[in-house]
Order: C-alpha cells, then structure tokens, then sequence
C-alpha cells in the first residue's frame, strides 16, 4: 500500500461514495414510499368519489347515473337498489357501535393502565402485558364469530327481543378488541409521569389512592385522552367483526335510544364489505359509493388521528 | 372548644380509611382482567365446539391424565420450587417443538402443493452462483471499484435468474432443463439440510471450536439424509415430508437442547419436561389404542387440515385456505420487510431533521390509523382497477396487505435501532467506518431481534386481516391450489368469513367455523409467543 492511497483513504468523503449514495437513496425511497400511499388513497378515494357525486362527475367525464351530495350527507335511507344513498344510515350504526365500545373500552383501560403502572408488581405486569397483547392479536374476523355465536345467546337470555345481528354483541366485541389500546397508550404516558411528583403526593401524606387519581391521571391525560381518541378510530374503521355480528341490514337508528341497540345495522365499514360480496358490479353506480363511503370513512378517522396528536402535543405536560 | 379539636385532630392523625384504597385496588385488577377473562372463556367455548372433549370416554381422559398431564405437572411444580431454570428450559423445548413443528406443516405444504423441489432448487443454485461471485469480488475491493462489482455482480444475478434471451440461458432454466434429475428429497437434503446445519455448525463452533462445528454440521447433514430411509418405514410418511421434518424441526431441536445442555449444566435437567410430554402423550396413545377408548369426536382433525372446502360442514376442510395464508405471508414479508426496515433505517440514522422528514414522520403515524377497508379499497383501485391486474390474486392480495402493515413495520423498526446505544456507533465512526458499514455492521445486528419481534407481530396482524382480501376480490371459496403469484388466493380468516356468512347453517356453525377458528386462532397464539419470547430475551441482552 502506498502512502498516496492512504492519504485518500483517510481524506476522501465517504459521504458520497457509491456504496453509501446507493444504500441512502434505497433507504430515502422506502420512506418516501409512505407519502406515495397517502397520496395514492387521497387521490384514489377523491376522484372515484367524484365520479360518484352529480356535482363533480360531469367534471370526471362520467356519464350515467350519480348521486347527489345532499342526499348522500344528509338522507337516512340506504337501498342500493332503489339508487337511495344515505350516508347517514350507516354512521348512526357506526357511531352507536363506537359509543357502546368506548363504554366498555374507556374505563376498562384507564383502569388497566393505572393498575399496570401504579399497582402491579413487575412480575404480574410480565404476564398481564403480553396477554393484553393477545386480545388485540386475535383476528377480528374470530371476535365477529363469538359475537355472532355466544354472546348473542346469552345476551338473549336478558333481552329476549335481541336480533340474531344487533349493535349490542357487536359493540361488546369491538370493546374488547380495543382495550388493549387505550390501555397501552395510556400506561407509557402514566409511566413518563416522573417519579418525583408521586413521591411529593406521598410526602404530603396523600395516599396511593390519591397519588394514583390526583397526580398520576392528570398529569398524563394527555396521553390518556389521546388513547381515547386513537381507540375510537379504530373503533370506528373496525370492520370484520360488525360485519359478521351487526348485519347487512342498512338501517337509520336514532343513536340516543337504548333500545336501538338490540336491532341489527350496517355500519359503514360493513356495508363496504356487503356492497363487495354482493354482485356489485365494476364502474357501476354501487361501485362507486363504495369509495363515497370510504372516503367518509377516512375523513373521519384521519381527523380524530390528527386531533389526538394535537392533544398529545398541545397538552403534554414538560416536565 | 379549641383543645377538643386539636385533640381530636391529633387522635384522627395518621389514620386515614384504607376502605377506598383497598377497593380502589381491586376494581383496577378486575378491569385488568375483565378482557382476558372474557376472551379466554370465549376461547374455551370455542375449542369446546371444536374439539369436543366431552365425546371421549372417561377411560380415554383418565389414560391420558395419568400417563401425561399427572407426570408432567409433579414435574413441572417441583423444578418450579427447585430449579425455575430448567422449567424454562424445558418449556422453551416444548414451545420450539410446536413451533418448528407448524413451520414444517408449513413448509411440506409448500413444496407438496405449490413450489417443485427442482424449480426451488434451480432458483436456489441460482442464487447461489451469483453470490458466491459477489464475496469473491468483495475480496478484491482494493483493484476494483466499486461501481464496476456493482455492474458485474447485478449482471451476474440476472443472467443466472433470468438470463439474456437467446444469447445465454439462465442457470435456473438449465438446471429445470437437465438430462438427469435427482430425486426430490435428495434435491431438499441439497438445500433444505445445508440451510439447518450451517447455522447449526457455527453455533456449535461458537461454543467449543471449529472442528466440533463442522463435526456437528456434517452429522447434522447426515441425520437429514438419512431420514428418507427412516421417515416412511418408521412414521408411515413419504420421503420429502421426512426431510423437511429433519431440516425444520428435528436438527434445530436437538441443536437447542444440545447446546443448553452443554453450556448452561445447571438447567440440564429441564429436559425431563418435554421428555415427559412426548413419551406420556405416546404412552397413553398405545393404552388408549390397547384398552379400546375412544378419543373425542374432534373436528379438528387430519382431514380437516387437508381437505378442501366442501357444501357439507362435516366433510368441509381448510387446506386451500391454510395455503393461502402462507403463501401470503411469504409475499407480505418479503415486500414489506425490506422496504419497512429501510424507511425506519433512513428516519433514524440519515434523515436530516427539517420539514421533509417531519412529514415522513407524521405521514407514517397516521397512515398506521388508516382502517384496513381503506387499504383493501387501495388494493382495489390500485392493483386490479388502474394497473389492471386480475383481482384476487396472491400478487394483489400481498402487495395490498404489505401496505397495510407496512407503518407498523417502520414504527417498531424505528423503535430496535433507537435503542442501540449511540457509543456503539460512535465506536463504529471512531474506527473509521462510513455510515453505511456502521449501519450493515453495528446497528443491523444490534437491532435485529427488535426488528424481527416487530415484523413478527406485523405479520400475525396480516394474516389474521380479512375485509383487504374481500375489498380486493379473493375468492370466498377456493377449491384449487394457489401455484403461482398470479393465481386466486383464499386466507384462514376469509375462509372462515364465508362458512359464517355464506354456509349460515347450525351445521358450520358448530362444526367448521370453531374448527377454523381455532386453527387460526393457534396460529396467530404461536406467532405472538415467538415475538414475546423474543423480545423478553433481547431486552435481558439489553
């Protein structure tokens, strides 16, 4: 080895050497990929439901029939073969399931993640954690088929008037299908709650009670609220399980009245799946309501995910 | 008045009413467990259904429980008080051999079903030819650029996969084209026995020496070939199924328990467990067999796994579907590890911090809220509508699901290399090394059983997702076998999907669905303990 190449290995830039350009812009183009799939549903769902839509088809060169916006936001009646679009068929049921499992869900987390970082001792939490970890880990599909199968019976025995498909078993699933996630998301944010304030509390003489419900919770409701919000959206997109224990039945429920609950609806998630094994035809008007209600579909959840990242962020405590 | 009430304040100081702590305490446990207990008598109802242990005779239960489960729990409750390391040894063992064992189903269904050993091998020696090329001209770097090995090698990796039409052939056609073929099995003892027993040779070379490792490797070589001659005179099975058996499950086994025998000697003894398990489960099978018992009426059975779908519950089977759930694995792993695992590499190590990155950043989190229907209505307008490909297939199916998952792949690869330490790559820049030799040399090994745990579960998440694979048009019911990347592919959960809806009879209720159910639901067990385990041990690394 001559002195020549040492003195180029040791002042060369590497940085753009072709070994290190190659493998950076391979590593540049994968993380680019992401934003090209945000653009690529964005773009799919916006110009299919253009076509959907009598305002802006005749922009997209479509002819035949379409549907009017106002109808589609604001009717109630959802019948694909009377060319009826009401949106609002579908998120009555999807609201009254995601209202019923944030019942559940909601206090059933908050208290699984208070337990796991204020109570439990480090070995129970190695075992509680990866078992919480399999409730979100079993398909959804299977939660769909125990609602269908077991829950509904049994619930028959307190309300003899449930239908086969109703909102309740399906709500109870999602529920439970969704804990794991308000309780892992709330856990890391009580768990970044310094130490120092629970040993402020005790030395006031507060007890683990109040340390845990005075100091703990509030100093982590950011991350609490913001688990909320990302359980609910999942919620909301959850899909397989509504299908099979809600029903295909589109019907308009007045979300307020308890007892809509025991009937059968089609959330907006199952009436995609329903319009697909369905004989719905490609390029067809049913076709493209498809991608209407998907395109509500995603408004809504990516709001509430943006929304949650706001209140992480605009509330988080700095410590 | 006013010493009554110091009085009685300084009698109430220091005892405050536990009553609300104490309950407090309690409600907090049951909403823990309200979910998990909730599921796991959901679960117990179903593998009820399934299995139906309560058909078998009472002689049947009593065998069994005195030849296994009585024997192996004394067992496992005394190495528990005495010696918790060898019971973890020996459920370790115990969890390996199901494991392996799944994976070989997996793998002898591929290579029955799909993939012909001689074209896995022509593509195999494909690879290899090009490769061995590759760390020959690695050898050389100081007389050639790099650009040059880069274009020989990439044309090396072409010519021997696909070749250059009408000038040379590729060397996976010349081998499919070969006068003389071996047998299959022999061709699967080629690769499949040299896949086991190299690692297997280095990490017996890693505990003693070189001369034990290729001592080891050469007889766990051996012990793969001979199982042809052993598997179908011994177990009734054909040859290829006993060579992968050899490969998959046996040489890794023995490996394991070798090795920890020989280097952790307090744990030796963990071994009674699972040699419990297996010789009470033969021992109560030629009882039962001998008495006359009968075992339960299970659904779950041998023809159930290997049957196609059927109108009638009792004759209904899932194997297409099972094929078709690995099949899909393949493709989603290998589409989104690589691209997953890259992005998360350039967040992480080479983004620089400004308004592009920041975007990645915030794009990435919400896409991984984006709900599933959405990705299958992607798959569909993207792959089959726009791009024109036929719907349904294991192509669309994959590529739509690598989407899908694709966000959680990054976020948890993210997470592995964020926690190697930043000495070990400033170590790495102190010794003179370019950022990509610290990422191929310090941070990808460092970070890789976070990655794999990550991917792992990312995968489970794939192949337990239904409503993609009904967006993008797969088949409810699938009699034939998926072969190539452009044929119909069924899953487990779709298969299941449509005996609930499609089948609604009392009949698939009680029989078919819990059947599937609760394969898919021990698939998907499997799947997250190996991630679980996984990560437990690398986080004690750590």
């Amino acid at each position: 080895m001559s002195t020549d190449d040492l003195t180029d290995d040791l002042t060369r830039n590497t940085a753009n050497a072709p070994p290190e350009l190659l493998t950076r812009s391979f590593f540049f183009l994968c993380a680019v990929l992401s934003i090209f799939v945000t653009i690529g549903i964005i773009g799919l769902l916006v110009t299919e439901a253009a076509k959907f839509f009598s305002i802006t088809a005749p922009l997209m060169g479509v002819e035949g029939p379409t549907a009017s916006v106002v109808d589609f936001l604001t009717g109630t009646e959802w019948i694909i073969n009377n060319e009826q679009f009401g949106v609002l068929a579908l998120v009555t049921s999807t609201l009254m399931v995601t209202f019923g499992s944030a019942l559940i869900a909601l206090p059933l987390g908050v208290g699984t993640a208070i337990y796991l970082s204020e109570y439990a001792d480090p070995q129970l939490r190695a075992v509680l954690k990866p078992a919480l970890e399999i409730l979100a880990g079993i398909p959804t599909v299977v939660y769909g088929f125990f609602a269908l199968i077991y829950i509904t019976p049994a619930l028959r025995v307190v309300f003899p008037s449930i239908g086969t498909f109703n909102l309740l078993s399906a709500s109870i699933v999602v529920g439970i299908m969704i804990i794991p996630m308000v309780a892992s998301i709330s856990e890391d944010a009580m768990s970044a709650v310094p130490d120092d304030l629970r040993q402020a509390g005790y030395g006031m003489g507060a007890t683990k009670f109040e340390v845990s419900t005075g100091i703990v919770v509030p100093a982590a409701l950011s991350g609490i609220l913001s688990s909320f919000i990302l359980a609910l959206s999942r919620a909301i997109g959850e899909t397989m399980a509504v299908t099979v224990a809600a029903g295909a039945q589109a019907k308009f429920h007045n979300p307020f009245n308890p007892a809509a609950y025991l009937d059968g609806g089609s959330p907006m998630t199952a009436t995609m799946v329903n319009l697909l094994t369905g004989d719905v035809t490609g390029g067809g008007l049913a076709y493209r309501s498809l991608f209407a209600i998907g395109l509500t579909l995603f408004v809504i959840t990516f709001a509430m995910n943006v929304i949650s990242e706001l209140i992480a962020q605009r509330y988080r405590e700095e410590y | 008045m006013a010493t009554q009430d110091r009085s009685s304040y300084a009698e109430g100081f220091g005892q405050v009413s536990r009553t609300v702590g104490t309950v407090f305490r309690y409600l907090l446990l049951a909403s823990t467990l309200f979910g998990i207990a909730v599921l796991a008598i959901l679960l117990v109802y179903v593998a009820n259904d399934a299995v139906q242990p309560l058909t078998a005779d009472p002689g049947w239960h009593l065998t069994f429980f005195l030849t296994l489960v009585l024997p192996t729990l004394a067992t496992a409750g005394y190495l528990a008080a005495t010696n918790l390391e060898a019971l973890k040894f020996g459920s370790m063992t115990i969890g390996l051999i199901v494991v392996s064992l799944l994976f070989s189903g997996g793998v002898a269904i591929i290579f029955i079903e799909v993939l012909a050993p001689l074209v896995w091998f022509a593509y195999v020696l494909a690879f290899a030819v090009p490769t061995v090329l590759m760390i020959a001209l690695q050898r050389r770097s100081r007389q050639l650029s790099f650009l040059t090995r880069f274009v020989v090698v990439a044309l090396a990796f072409y010519t021997s996969l696909f070749g250059l039409p009408g000038v040379v052939p590729s060397v996976a056609a010349l081998v499919q084209s070969a006068p003389f073929v071996p047998l299959d099995w022999v061709l699967l003892t080629l690769t499949l026995g040299l896949f086991a027993s190299a690692p297997t040779a280095s990490y017996a070379a890693g505990i003693r020496d070189r001369r034990t490792g290729l001592g080891v490797g050469v007889l766990a070589l051996a012990a793969v070939a001979a199982s042809p001659f052993i598997g179908p005179p011994v177990f009734g099975i054909g040859t290829v199924p006993s060579v992968i058996l050899a490969s998959v499950t046996v040489v890794p086994t023995v490996a394991f328990v070798g090795g920890t025998a020989v280097t952790r000697e307090h744990a030796r003894i963990g071994i009674l467990v699972p040699l419990l398990i297996v010789g009470g489960a033969l021992a109560g099978e030629v009882l039962v067999d001998t008495l006359g018992y009968a075992g339960p009426q299970s659904w779950v059975d041998w023809q159930f796994l290997t049957s196609d779908h059927s109108g009638t519950a009792e004759d209904a089977g899932l194997y297409p579907a099972i094929a078709g759930s690995i099949l899909l694995m393949v493709t989603v792993a290998a589409l989104s590890f690589p691209v997953g695992v890259g992005a998360a590499l350039y967040l992480e190590e080479y983004a620089p911090d400004n308004r592009i990155t920041r975007f990645i950043d915030v794009n990435i989190s919400n896409l991984a809220g984006v709900p599933s229907v959405v990705y299958g209505l992607l798959g569909l307008g993207l792959f089959v509508t726009q791009l024109g490909r036929p719907s349904g297939t294991i192509f669309v199916g994959g590529a739509t699901l690598a989407l899908l998952i694709l966000p959680i792949v990054i976020i948890s690869s993210r997470e592995a290399i964020r926690s190697v330490p930043d000495e070990m790559r400033q170590a790495s820049y102190g010794m003179g090394a370019t950022k990509w030799q610290t990422v191929k040399n310090v941070i990808l090994p460092r970070a890789f059983p976070g990655i794999l745990t990550g991917t792992i579960l990312a995968l489970g998440r794939a192949i337990g997702e239904t409503a993609p694979l009904i967006m993008i048009g797969a088949p409810n019911v699938l009699f034939s076998f998926p072969s190539e990347l452009s044929s119909k592919v069924s899953a487990m959960p779709l298969q299941v999907y449509s005996w609930a809806s499609y089948f609604a009879t009392d009949a698939f209720y009680e029989k078919a669905v819990p059947a599937g159910v609760v394969i898919l639901v021990t698939v998907l067990l499997a799947m997250n303990s190996i991630a679980i385990v996984l990560r437990n041990r690398y986080e004690q690394e750590t």
